[in-house]
């Protein structure tokens, strides 16, 4: 089998179950095992151990089971953590595992692993391809949601100086007799410096944003008067466990975190969608497509009273929408429908209450098997990439001044490859175009 | 008639490729003949009057380790030699040689005469003889038929070549040499994809008519370098200094106001030129606001006056090469011996090879040098031996061998050319090798003299001076891993005034090698003090081995992963397009690149992670179903 880099995750869907689990795959785990839990457990057996930190204190204590390959779920070394779930121990055993060598999985990689060892049948290709792609498609969406809005643009700028000093120094390095400006080499670590600031500071500010959006996004939608707001104040007041309840950072944009059953779920109520009005509601609707746009799930409400049951739907307005959506009509006790789920719709009354019990049991359905990480996962992995870029700026520096140009400038392949992660590009880019184009080379 | 004599290999061509191909494949045994126009010109350099330089002495390096003629043919030819990049760590750290063209030539017409196996024959090739899908041997001029098992054409810049000077131009493989029609209008017409690129050369001027005194001096670095492991500096011969002068703004002005006369901007040249090696023309007129421009002076032989003016390569019209070279300082007076001309050629797209260079459509055919789109001679003769080696081999019914991009710059070169072709004139360059921090010029005989000698192309000679080394580099090992610096201790001190770093805990020397700034010379005579004895260049050796450790662990990962991808194949007619979730740029990008295995579709750019994932999954299902059927 071949040697593969640790990767970890949160195994659980999000939330605050009673018990959560970090799954830990790849090569080289029986170092992983003595730095968390002391020793090597027997083999697929459930043991019970504090997970430790690396001062020895212990992070939490549950059980710790250890799969050697190629008996496992990926057909590699695997160990589960199975502690108290909540987002605060499940972090702290993710950041551990990091510190012992893992990184954090990229969307679907546990099932691409072991179906790449067999474990999983062929004729199920198919699944898991779509099943990495929507992973990745959904985690993107949700780092970029969870982040500053303008978080990939910020990497995206930062990635361009950082290849700007590459070229600089591999012009340098393949070009040393040509007659380029080159940097000398204090300036090029001042500039390095730079880039290292400018990524540090990103990260704390990605870090102070506001707390963790977990859990599943949904957006209500559609026509004004169709009984969105009645439906947010509905799924509000059954909530016993109402977290937070914030007003929308737009006067038209009405968000609140719920939960069903267990799973945290982020209500976000909009704009009527129609065309025409004023100046002030057509931001508002802009507002609405742009959360439609980034939402895991939509409600797509209709007014009973005004479309026919098979009337241009709500729906159908909302145009091409990457998430799920769920059609609901509206005010059914003013039609004489009959609330409850039948032909793809979900009739309620939100002003009484009827069928909004069906309702949460979907929305509940779906939160459940949304595929990929979640928003929490998705920005860890983003923040450590930063960090392992800040601290690769870094390296670059020291190298660069002890006379290692070379090895300075691997470091700085190394800061874009991180960069490279968060922003899903590769960086096997036309760095020698660039020098072809930025300096005049020639003998 | 036919040739009494059957050979294994035919090798066409006599110059940096085709002598090393020649000279590879008669090493491992096979009965090889080699097939030039001209015997006079085997080893001649049709460029500038030097070999080396960064990313390509990296690749005589490894030509030398694989018991290739270059780099010693360079140390008994080398006039100049410099390390570039001396302060740059040692990945990219590179040697380049000016060269006596005579003296070289002679080196390499001498290897050739004196190896077994090997025969040379005169006579200009205008056919080639295939059966079906497979090479018999070729035709030459007078109608004589050579057979043989395996064909390597390096025929460099011959093939449909057109000379340019000013808006003349005329048929040309080289100045003064007539090119190979015959053959290319034979070639042409196999299915293979065929293009043409550009070269140029500057006007050579008579150093008698130049004042070498307002110029720079560039002399020969002491110690000097050498270019082979097996050299010392005493081969090397009486060494002369380079000059470098600049051009100016009434040079730029001369050439601007002849633009109009250029083959270059007028349009007559379609072939396309190399980035990095513009002819003064397009420098002119792209960097504009350059005041002046870098020109090496580099002699071309002790027994000549004749210079090389590196960096004023051109094809304007002679009068106004004459007035451009005179406005420079130094060549105020100068006698231009031979015009500058630009050239075009033929060459045929390298992605119709496999990795040993053998064409894709005729078994037996091997291609290498320029004709694959590359430049230099560096490049050509890596790609020689290689191709020669593989046909060599493929005679005795042997596997090809094909160094991988972590192994070799001479796998870059081939991995870059088979899988992503070329727009430009190829030349190496160290940053093209992502795995460069091991390739160094300084361990290219670790890494492939063994392979060599298993191959059959390392003899008793080098191996013993290879073997010999690499006990000292094991015994130099074992002493300074095995010898603790205790603090405090008589040694430590003497250790601490080399290394300029205090020691605060019981550390190895090798370890100590790690840190920064360590005066090899200081600490060798530190050890000596103490009773340790070790060479100073074993421990400069392992000083590099010390520092580069940790980045070439990191690096082992990665490799494992590529080795990994380069298991798993992509048929050429894989359903790109069936795989939701790629872009569709991607999806074209895939089905014209058509890669072989995971690993060359990783190299192409724009290929991220989870398409790659995409694609193993889709692979793994295409095997399954093809095993199934």
């Amino acid at each position: 089998m071949l040697a593969r880099e640790m990767i970890a995750a949160i195994a659980t869907p999000p939330g605050r179950g009673g018990i959560g689990i970090v799954r830990i795959s790849g090569t080289g785990l029986e170092a992983m095992l003595r730095g968390l839990v002391g020793r090597v457990p027997a083999p697929r057996m459930a043991e019970l151990s504090d997970f430790c930190d690396a001062d020895g204190t212990a992070i939490d204590r549950g059980i710790v089971i250890y799969f050697p390959s190629p008996r496992s779920m990926t057909g590699e070394d695997v160990v589960e953590l199975q502690g108290h779930g909540g987002p605060v121990v499940m972090d702290a055993l993710l950041e551990r595992a990091c510190q012992l060598g893992a990184r954090i999985a990229r969307p679907g990689e546990f099932t691409e692993r072991a179906f790449l060892n067999d474990k999983i049948d062929l004729a199920q290709a198919e699944a898991v391809a779509d099943l990495i792609d929507s992973a990745s498609t959904r985690a993107a969406r949700a780092a970029m949601r969870s982040l500053d809005g303008e978080f990939s643009a910020r990497v995206t700028e930062i990635d361009r100086a950082v290849l700007d000093l590459r070229v600089f120094l591999e012009a340098a390095i393949d070009f040393a007799e040509e007659e380029i400006d080159f940097l000398a080499d204090s300036d090029a670590v001042e500039r390095i410096r730079a880039v290292e600031g400018r990524i540090e500071r990103l990260a704390i500010e990605s870090r102070r944003g506001e707390a963790l959006r977990e859990g599943l996004d949904v957006v209500i939608a559609g026509q004004p008067n169709a009984g969105k707001s009645s439906l947010l104040n509905r799924l509000l007041a059954e909530n016993r466990a109402i977290v937070t309840d914030v007003p929308g950072t737009t006067r038209d944009l009405l968000r609140a975190d719920i939960e069903i059953e267990g799973v945290p779920i982020r209500l976000t109520d909009t704009a009527g969608l129609r065309a025409g009005g004023g100046r002030v509601e057509t931001i508002g609707v802009e507002r609405a497509r742009t959360a439609i746009a980034q939402a895991d799930l939509v409600l797509a409400v209709e007014d009973a009273t005004a479309v026919a049951p098979g009337g241009t739907t709500a729906s159908e307005s909302l145009g091409d929408v990457a998430a799920s959506r769920i059609r609901v009509r509206n005010k059914v006790d003013l039609t004489g429908e009959k609330p409850g789920d039948g032909g793809g719709v979900i009739r309620i009354s939100a002003l009484k209450g009827d069928g909004v019990d069906v309702l949460r049991a979907v929305i509940a359905k779906i939160a459940g098997v949304a595929p990929g990480e979640g928003a929490y996962l998705a920005r860890k992995r983003h923040l450590n990439a930063l960090r392992a870029a800040s601290d690769r700026c870094a390296a670059a520096r020291e190298r660069l001044s002890e006379g290692f140009g070379d090895l300075a400038a691997e470091e700085l392949r190394q800061v874009q490859a991180h960069l490279g992660d968060i922003v899903g590009t590769t960086t096997v880019d036309d760095l020698l175009g660039e020098i072809f184009s930025t300096f005049c080379i020639g003998k | 008639m036919d040739h009494p004599q059957q050979f294994d290999v035919i090798v066409i061509g006599g110059g940096h490729a085709g002598t090393e191909a020649a000279l590879a494949s008669a090493r491992v045994g096979a009965n090889t003949l080699l097939l030039t126009q001209s015997i006079e010109t085997i080893g001649q350099m049709s460029c500038n009057p030097a070999i080396g330089g960064i990313g390509k002495s990296h690749l005589v390096r490894e030509i030398d380790a694989l018991g290739g003629a270059m780099a010693q043919a360079t140390d008994r030819a080398g006039i100049q030699f410099r390390t570039l990049n001396s302060r740059k760590g040692p990945a990219v750290r590179a040697t380049r040689a000016q060269a006596d063209r005579v003296l070289y030539r002679n080196a390499i017409r001498s290897a050739v005469e004196h190896c077994d196996n090997l025969a040379v024959f005169q006579q200009s090739v205008v056919d080639l003889d295939i059966e079906g899908d497979r090479v018999r041997g070729v035709v030459t001029q007078m109608g004589l038929r050579f057979e043989a098992r395996c064909v390597v054409l390096t025929t460099g810049t011959f093939l449909g070549g057109r000379i340019h000077v000013g808006l003349q131009h005329q048929p040309g493989g080289r100045a003064g040499d007539a090119p190979s029609n015959a053959l290319a209008e034979r070639l042409r017409a196999l299915p293979l994809r065929v293009d043409r690129l550009k070269t140029g050369t500057p006007p050579r001027i008579d150093g008698r008519t130049v004042d070498f005194g307002v110029m720079e001096v560039q002399s020969s670095e002491e110690p000097r370098p050498t270019m082979s492991m097996l050299s010392t500096p005493d081969v090397h011969p009486r060494q002369v200094p380079c000059h470098i002068t600049h051009t100016n703004a009434r040079t730029h002005e001369i050439i601007r106001s002849a633009l109009d006369r250029s083959p270059m901007f007028t349009g007559a040249i379609e072939g396309v030129g190399p980035r990095y090696c513009p002819s003064i023309e397009d420098k002119v007129v792209r960097f504009a606001e350059r005041p002046a421009h870098q020109v090496f002076v580099e002699p071309e032989g002790l027994e000549t006056h004749e210079l090389y003016p590196n960096g004023i390569s051109t094809s304007l019209p002679f009068d106004v090469q004459l007035d451009a070279v005179r406005s420079i300082a130094g060549f105020e007076g100068a006698h231009v011996t031979r015009p500058g001309y630009a050239i075009e050629y033929d060459f045929f797209d390298p992605r119709d090879l496999d990795p040993s260079l053998q064409t894709r459509c005729i078994e037996g055919l091997y291609f290498a040098g320029q004709i694959n789109g590359t430049t230099g001679y560096e490049e050509a003769a890596a790609q020689g031996l290689l191709a020669g080696l593989n046909a060599a081999r493929a005679v005795a019914g042997e596997d090809p061998w094909c160094p991988e991009r972590y192994e070799a710059y001479i796998g870059v070169l081939v991995d870059d050319l088979v899988t992503l072709g070329v727009t430009e004139p190829y030349r190496m360059f160290t940053s093209r090798a992502e795995y460069r921090l091991r390739l160094r010029q300084d361990n290219a005989d670790q890494r492939l003299t063994a392979q060599g000698r298993a191959l059959g192309l390392v003899d008793d000679v080098r191996w013993s001076a290879y073997t010999a080394k690499k006990r000292e580099l094991e015994r130099g090992t074992a002493v300074l891993a095995g010898v603790v610096a205790v603090p405090g201790s008589d040694l430590a001190g003497a250790v601490v005034d080399a290394t300029d770093e205090p020691i605060e805990k019981p550390v190895s020397l090798f370890d100590i090698l790690k840190r920064p700034g360590v005066d090899v010379v200081g600490l060798v005579g530190a050890l000596r003090a103490h009773g340790i004895a070790v060479e100073e260049p074993v421990v400069s050796q392992l000083e590099i081995d010390a520092k580069y450790q940790g980045y070439l662990q990191r690096q082992d990962e990665e490799i494992a992963r590529v080795k990994a991808n380069e298991g798993v194949t992509l048929r050429p007619d894989f359903d790109y397009r069936g795989i939701s979730g790629l872009s569709n740029e991607l999806k074209d990008k895939l089905a014209v690149r058509q890669p072989a295995t995971i690993a060359q579709a990783a190299r192409i750019p724009g290929v991220t992670p989870a398409a790659l994932s995409l694609l193993l999954v889709h692979a793994k299902r295409d095997a399954g179903e093809q095993r199934r059927a």
